[in-house]
């Protein structure tokens, strides 16, 4: 190999440390006290640890931890949901297809990729306002959805072409409709790359701030995970005892579904990206 | 006419009257036209859902953002017309030319380390060990969490009383400006953002190392090429489609970068954190100017659009040079 054998090993523990140390400190600062996380940030503490913080966050009245959870976990299994069975059959279409209008749908579903939402968020307001679904959460659900379009078509399409044909043309032949052929024939043997798409997308719908915060607004009260530890944060950023159980509170449920997952997850993005 | 009919239909209609053949012809070419009319509908009838949404959500806003940034809208009242004045208060902005000078720094020494990381990291980590596997988690997990919360955590990391500066105190040493001071808080934000993104890169090349053929790697090393040379003549090259996906990719993101910096410094010191991104959503809504914050998603639209096609472009020449 190019590098000797301890150049390499010094190289990932040294990579290794870096990433960890945040970590590390998010999970130990969270049980710690204020007097404590300054004095020694990075050591054991003084008074010991203590689920005090953790409690407090848990129970505070400014930012609902519970509800934000409840909230953020329906938006991630609606959208999930909206944009499999709107990507799903069409999916299916240009897959099959063999017309250039075909072709030509793709790339305008794909089209998202590109543009970031944040510049579209400013026209996207006024869309909303225009429909009236401003502030909704239906507004938010259905601009979510269009947000994760493209990567499902991607992944989708990819997949639905590995499937032999003859397999749903046999159906089709039978008699079956397209949407009947593809729900019955062809969705039982997508689970690994719904699965994988749905925890891309759930992981973006989690973690996402900007059209949250936006299109539901302080105003509204509806939290998801993300608003809410920053309407809880951004006030008290320097009493570390708010600070770090907050931010645990909000990385937790992602950190286990990720450590659980994890094989999916990386493998997942692995072989979307070599399909592609 | 007996000619094209059995060419149509083939050995099926042999043995038919011609009269009742021909008959039958018309009628099965207008059911044929028929039919793939009705697959051309269902296709649609398929195709329409995402298809309105993409319209609307997608292909609506960038004609909408393109009206709205000659108007004056301040996102309560109607638009009023306000002609060219948004673009040309674009053209003066200090504020707007700083910012984009900093998302292409941004932009560009990202997407450099990131690939470097990236692809140095995949080298390191390929492989089936628990040890591999392990790493490979340790450098994506930023990425899962996102990046607010990531920006949060690194601003108690490296804040004024943070824990690196609270270490320092207790040392007797001077804290250190990583968001204090200008040039350190660029500086910061990056190391940031790189830290918190290169992780996607380490994984898109470990696909792409996957792809490469273990006999191709072994021909070069019987034929007696070094290590080095099997990295630069034979990985490399197999690796070009990945090396397009790899820039492509984070020159998007990090044109967008917000959220981390929202979180990290708000923008300062004095707005000198401030990206493109950053000033749109600023304006719009902390100044409620939201014509002007229009004028600049055009722009942004307009450099995201010119970067990635240019990048299609060049690297499509590596890959044919590849594939040739």
């Amino acid at each position: 190999m190019m590098l000797s054998r301890t150049a390499r090993v010094f190289a990932l523990l040294l990579l290794g440390l870096v990433m960890a140390v945040p970590i590390y400190l998010l999970l130990s600062n969270a049980f710690k006290s204020q007097q404590d996380i300054v004095a020694s940030p990075f050591g054991f503490p003084a008074q010991g640890f203590s689920l005090e913080y953790l409690v407090r966050a848990l129970n505070s009245q400014e930012f609902n931890v519970v509800g934000a959870y409840a909230i953020t976990v329906f938006f991630v299994l609606a959208v999930n949901a909206l944009a499999l069975l709107v990507t799903g059959p069409a999916a299916y279409v240009i897959a099959r297809g063999t017309r250039r209008y075909h072709r030509v749908v793709m790339l305008v579903l794909l089209m998202g990729l590109f543009i970031p939402s944040q510049a579209l968020i400013i026209p996207v307001i006024y869309v909303l306002k225009t429909l009236g679904l401003m502030g909704t959460i239906p507004g938010f659900l259905l601009f979510e959805t269009t947000l994760i379009i493209p990567l499902s078509i991607f992944l989708y399409v990819a997949f639905i072409q590995s499937i032999p044909r003859e397999l749903d043309e046999a159906a089709r032949i039978d008699g079956a409709t397209r949407l009947a052929t593809f729900w019955l024939i062809i969705f039982p043997l997508m689970r690994p790359v719904v699965a994988t798409a749905i925890i891309l997308n759930g992981i973006a719908v989690w973690s996402d701030f900007v059209n949250p915060q936006i299109i539901l607004g302080p105003g509204s009260g509806i939290y998801t995970v993300t608003t809410g530890v920053y309407a809880a944060i951004s006030k008290y950023s320097t009493d570390f005892t708010l600070v770090y159980p907050n931010m645990l509170l909000a990385a937790a449920p992602v950190m286990v579904f990720y450590i659980l997952m994890q094989r999916r997850i990386v493998g997942g993005l692995i072989s979307g990206a070599t399909k592609g | 006419m007996q000619q094209t009919s059995s060419n149509a239909r083939g050995a099926a209609t042999a043995g038919r009257t011609p009269g009742a053949d021909s008959q039958r012809v018309i009628f099965s070419k207008a059911l044929r036209q028929r039919a793939r009319l009705r697959a051309v509908v269902n296709d649609s009838s398929l195709l329409a859902p995402p298809l309105v949404l993409v319209g609307l959500f997608v292909i609506v806003p960038i004609f909408v953002a393109l009206y709205l940034s000659f108007t004056n809208w301040t996102g309560f009242t109607p638009p009023t017309p306000a002609g060219l004045s948004n673009y040309v208060r674009l053209s003066q902005d200090r504020d707007v030319q700083y910012s984009l000078q900093l998302t292409a720094i941004i932009a560009v020494v990202g997407t450099i380390v990131c690939n470097v990381l990236g692809l140095g990291v995949a080298l390191l980590v390929n492989g089936n060990s628990k040890f591999n596997s392990l790493m490979r988690v340790l450098v994506f997990y930023p990425y899962v969490i996102g990046p607010i919360i990531i920006g949060f955590l690194w601003s108690s990391i490296l804040g004024s009383n943070g824990a690196i500066n609270a270490l320092l105190h207790s040392w007797g040493g001077e804290g250190f400006p990583f968001f204090a001071d200008p040039t350190w808080a660029a500086v910061s934000v990056i190391a940031v953002i790189i830290w918190s993104s290169f992780g996607v890169n380490v994984i898109l090349y470990l696909a792409g190392l996957q792809t490469i053929p273990e006999s191709l790697v072994e021909a070069a090393l019987i034929d007696g090429a070094s290590a080095w040379q099997t990295f630069w003549r034979v990985k490399l090259p197999v690796l070009a489609p990945t090396v397009t996906l790899n820039i492509v990719l984070p020159v998007i993101g990090l044109l967008r970068v917000y959220e981390l910096i929202l979180a990290l410094t708000e923008g300062g010191p004095a707005g000198t954190t401030r990206t493109l991104v950053y000033n749109i959503l600023n304006i719009s809504f902390r100044n409620t100017q939201f014509g002007y914050g229009a004028a600049q998603s055009v722009v942004l639209m307009i450099v995201i659009i010119i970067i990635t096609l240019l990048i299609i472009r060049l690297r499509r020449r590596s890959e044919e040079a590849v594939a040739a």
